[in-house]
């Protein structure tokens, strides 16, 4: 895998290094540019250090196509934050080089890089810049320069969409944690970024708010412009994305499938994670030689036992 | 003896136009020495319960009994020292509940309040952070420099340091990571087992206290619309969702074996390894049956 | 905490003071402060009072609610009230007692005392009550664009107080919670002698420092990555824009003042 990566980052420098953005010229450029296009964020041996001395994020190269839904999982502290902050720009990496939907990211493109990227942080009450759900959807709309009318027309079909179209008069501190979380979302959407970053958004979330999360990142995930990056404990919400990165230490140590993370003990011990409920079922089941992934050993199953058995050791959630 | 809310209503800022009833005419009993879990969705109560509990705050209708303190609604309360230092409530978030310079300050906080000697204090505040399984090393770090699971555990011991009969916690896995909070839960579990103390669990994760949990309280806007056992939440399941709470898997599983198998009357088991070997059991039994019948 | 202060909450009814500019409304408000220290007399304090009471009935809020914004100041004038009382002699006496007495004078000036500082508050509240903090804050970014020259940044200034109206209810809400958390170990404010108080509330400050930290951290992050960079261009959701309405508005302002101040003087 890691061999895979490295030849593409080679395919890949070609073009790099002729700057930002080229506009492709003749048909091997274009060629090269739709394969680029293909990748929203692409890392090249990428270092930041909190200090400059240890490094916290170190060498790390990854890739994450347009229209992916990608789990970032480790344990905390491993530098999970760090590297969705390296992203756009709130912190400077020390070496190695981002581009962020064909664009590489440095001082100069910071405006055009922050504008393709929509952040949800944790705390859904210190995300809030303005005191009215109104005015924060506005605040971020209004650095795009856009005329009142237009902010109107976004504000409305983004509230609306997420079903906070009452709440826009409301303080922050009138909402639940769920409506607060998601007038944050909102804001961003509003902006119309291509790559989301999810930085533990519904893990304040009581479960009927969580759930309903996942199902808005469901739908937006279903829309293809997004590309979503999402930094989560969420047994469920990693099982709905399509790829997990693994992180330890500053590194990426592991890049999987959600269901192969879950049936990968070391790997979710790196993550302090437990498999959901139904795969430690699973497992319970097979140790006592009950049942199998294949089929029953011995007897006929009750009708809901075979039930649960297809449940717990089925490949989705 | 044990807890018991009798007609308790609660009302914030009940004289201003804000007024907002956070609980109404709520009846319950929490048992000594289980482990009782609260769910809600939020804004059900469930915070502003936990703060009744202690005379944080005091009804505005009904009477409390805890212990054997009453406080009554429109009475003078009594001296609340020593029910504070008998209830331990523990908030939600361990950074607005550690204020002292260091750990180990911060850990006698509570017993020096309480009239303990400085040579007592520290004894209680050692005792207590072992008992949360945390390294006298610790003690002169400024609480802050924790990392997120030590913070929540050193909350959790500077309650504990106080000796309470009554551990009540908040949220007291919100933000932690999985293998943290269910380490979190054992311990917890262990309190009550084995130093007979009365636990009682605020959650949102239902189906992470089901296993170890006793009793559950089910709040819905204000009341309390479930108490009881977990063989009788287990027989109300069906209603949880219109509290605004999903149906716990090993619940909706154990329900559905119950119907198939008539185990009715049976302890349910929630645990993966308990319900897979119930399932091995049945499934072994038909077995021999499908034998018998060949 | 936060429940209690009405001040600083929008009541939004709709009314056509709520549709003013809020610079016409910082106008207003300070003209209406001149009059205030202005009215020197009595028949200069009727007129305020019956011009105070028809602005703030064309708000259509009822007029209790501007009454409970000067209630947490009650202890205040009662202060005022018995320090006038007692340090104003003249007129009849009213009350006496040995060697001291209340006169005529002293209640007068008391009650005249306590009056303006109920006009005023009520009215300060009028303003918040009609216009959103981030109107306002626009509104005061508005007035000070002229300071630019002489190195003011309204920019910045409004960035700070805007944040600043948006967190206050936050730290306070988190400083009772630290409060509620020290009193279940034993440490109740309520019940601790002075010297103990002063020492709890010092130990209140290091978590309610470390935690605004913390929010101004997150915030900052959360409006970087909304691309915010002081003195980047911007448009304005709802721009400021003065009309007739306005120019009326403060026009009727000044008049009063004027009038206040003649009847002030003769």
């Amino acid at each position: 895998m890691k061999a895979r990566k490295a030849g593409r980052q080679q395919e890949r420098a070609a073009p790099e290094d002729q700057g930002a953005a080229p506009v492709p010229a003749e048909k091997e450029t274009w060629a090269q540019h739709a394969e680029e296009a293909a990748d929203m964020v692409a890392w090249d041996n990428v270092s930041f250090a909190y200090d400059g001395q240890h490094a916290d994020i170190d060498g790390v190269s990854l890739t994450i196509r347009k229209g992916e839904w990608v789990t970032l999982a480790g344990a905390n502290g491993c530098g999970k934050s760090t590297l969705s902050r390296l992203m756009n720009g709130l912190l400077r990496a020390s070496s190695g080089c981002i581009s962020i939907g064909g664009i590489r990211l440095e001082a100069g493109t910071l405006g055009a890089i922050r504008q393709k990227i929509g952040m949800v942080f944790q705390n859904p009450d210190n995300q809030f810049i303005g005191a009215t759900v109104e005015e924060d959807m506005a605040f971020g709309l209004e650095g795009l320069c856009l005329d009142t009318e237009e902010i109107r027309e976004r504000i409305t079909r983004y509230a609306g969409r997420l079903g906070i179209g009452q709440l826009l008069r409301r303080h922050p501190q009138e909402l639940s944690g769920g409506q607060k979380q998601r007038a944050a979302l909102a804001a961003i959407l509003a902006m119309e970024p291509e790559l989301i970053i999810l930085d533990e958004a519904s893990s304040m979330l009581d479960e009927k708010a969580r759930s309903e999360m996942l199902e808005l990142l469901r739908e937006m995930h279903g829309e293809t412009r997004y590309t979503l990056l999402s930094i989560t404990h969420d047994a469920e919400e990693i099982f709905a994305s399509q790829r997990v990165l693994v992180m330890d230490r500053g590194r990426v140590v592991a890049d999987v499938a959600p269901d192969m993370l879950f049936r990968n003990g070391e790997l979710l011990r790196l993550c302090r994670m437990e498999p959901p409920f139904r795969l430690q079922l699973a497992r319970e089941l097979e140790q006592r030689g009950v049942m199998t992934a294949d089929g029953v050993t011995g007897a006929m199953l009750n009708p809901v036992v075979e039930e649960m058995r297809k449940w717990a050791f089925g490949s989705s959630m | 003896m044990g807890i018991r809310f009798e007609h308790v209503s609660y009302t914030y800022d009940a004289r201003s136009p804000m007024r907002q009833t956070a609980l109404q005419d709520v009846n319950i009993r929490l048992a000594e020495g289980a482990l009782t879990g609260i769910a809600g969705s939020s804004g059900s109560g469930k915070s502003t319960l936990l703060q009744l509990l202690n005379g944080i705050l005091l009804p505005t209708e009904g009477t409390v009994k805890v212990l054997d303190l009453r406080l009554s609604a429109g009475e003078k309360p009594p001296k609340l020292a020593p029910l504070r230092r008998r209830v331990g409530l523990v908030f939600q978030f361990p950074e607005q509940q550690l204020f002292a310079r260091t750990l180990e300050e911060d850990l006698s906080f509570g017993p020096l309040n309480f009239g303990a000697s400085p040579e007592e204090a520290a004894h209680s505040a050692r005792k207590a952070l072992a008992a949360m399984g945390l390294g006298e090393s610790l003690l002169r770090r400024h609480p802050l420099q924790l990392s997120g699971g030590q913070r929540r555990k050193a909350a959790i011991a500077s309650v504990l340091a106080m000796g309470p009969d009554i551990l009540v916690l908040d949220e007291p896995g919100a933000t932690l990571d999985q293998v943290s909070r269910s380490e979190l839960i054992q311990l917890l579990h262990r309190l009550c087992r084995e130093e007979g103390k009365t636990v009682i669990i605020v959650t949102h994760r239902i189906d992470e206290l089901l296993p170890y949990a006793d009793r559950w309280v089910i709040m819905h806007e204000g009341r309390a619309a479930f108490q009881g056992t977990v063989r009788e939440l287990v027989d109300t399941a069906g209603k949880l969702p219109d509290y605004g709470l999903a149906v716990p898997e090993p619940i909706r599983w154990w329900r559905e074996l119950e119907a198939a198998y008539g185990l009715q009357a049976e302890e349910p088991c929630l645990s993966p390894a308990a319900l897979a070997e119930r399932i091995a059991q049945l499934v072994q039994t038909d077995a021999r049956k499908e034998q018998a019948y060949a | 905490m936060r429940e209690k202060l009405l001040i600083g909450r929008l009541i939004d009814t709709g009314s056509p003071v709520h549709a003013l500019d809020p610079r016409a409304k910082l106008t207003a408000m300070l003209l209406y402060a001149a009059m205030v220290v202005g009215a020197r007399s009595w028949p200069a304090l009727v007129v305020l009072t019956a011009f105070s009471f028809i602005v703030m009935a064309s708000t259509r809020i009822p007029l209790r609610t501007y009454l409970k914004a000067a209630k947490p100041l009650r202890v205040l004038m009662l202060f005022i009230l018995i320090v006038q009382c007692l340090a104003v002699k003249g007129g009849r006496v009213l009350v006496a007692a040995g060697s001291w007495h209340v006169d005529s004078a002293g209640l007068e000036a008391g009650a005249y005392a306590v009056a303006r500082m109920v006009l005023l508050v009520s009215f300060t509240a009028l303003l918040t009550f009609t216009t959103s903090p981030g109107q306002l804050n626009q509104g005061v970014e508005g007035m000070l664009r002229p300071f630019t020259r002489i190195g003011i940044s309204p920019e910045r200034l409004a960035l700070m107080t805007g944040i600043a109206l948006r967190f206050i209810p936050a730290i306070l809400d988190e400083a009772q919670t630290i409060m509620k958390a020290q009193a279940s170990r034993g440490a109740d404010l309520k019940e601790l002698p002075w010297k103990e108080k002063a020492r709890m509330l010092t130990a209140l400050l290091v978590p309610v420092t470390v935690g605004a930290f913390r929010r101004a951290e997150d915030l900052t992050a959360s409006m970087e990555s909304r691309g915010y960079r002081l003195g980047a261009p911007r448009t304005q959701y709802r721009p400021l824009i003065w009309s007739y309405r306005d120019t009326g508005f403060v026009a009727v302002f000044v008049l009063i003042c004027l009038i206040v101040v003649w009847i002030g003087w003769i």
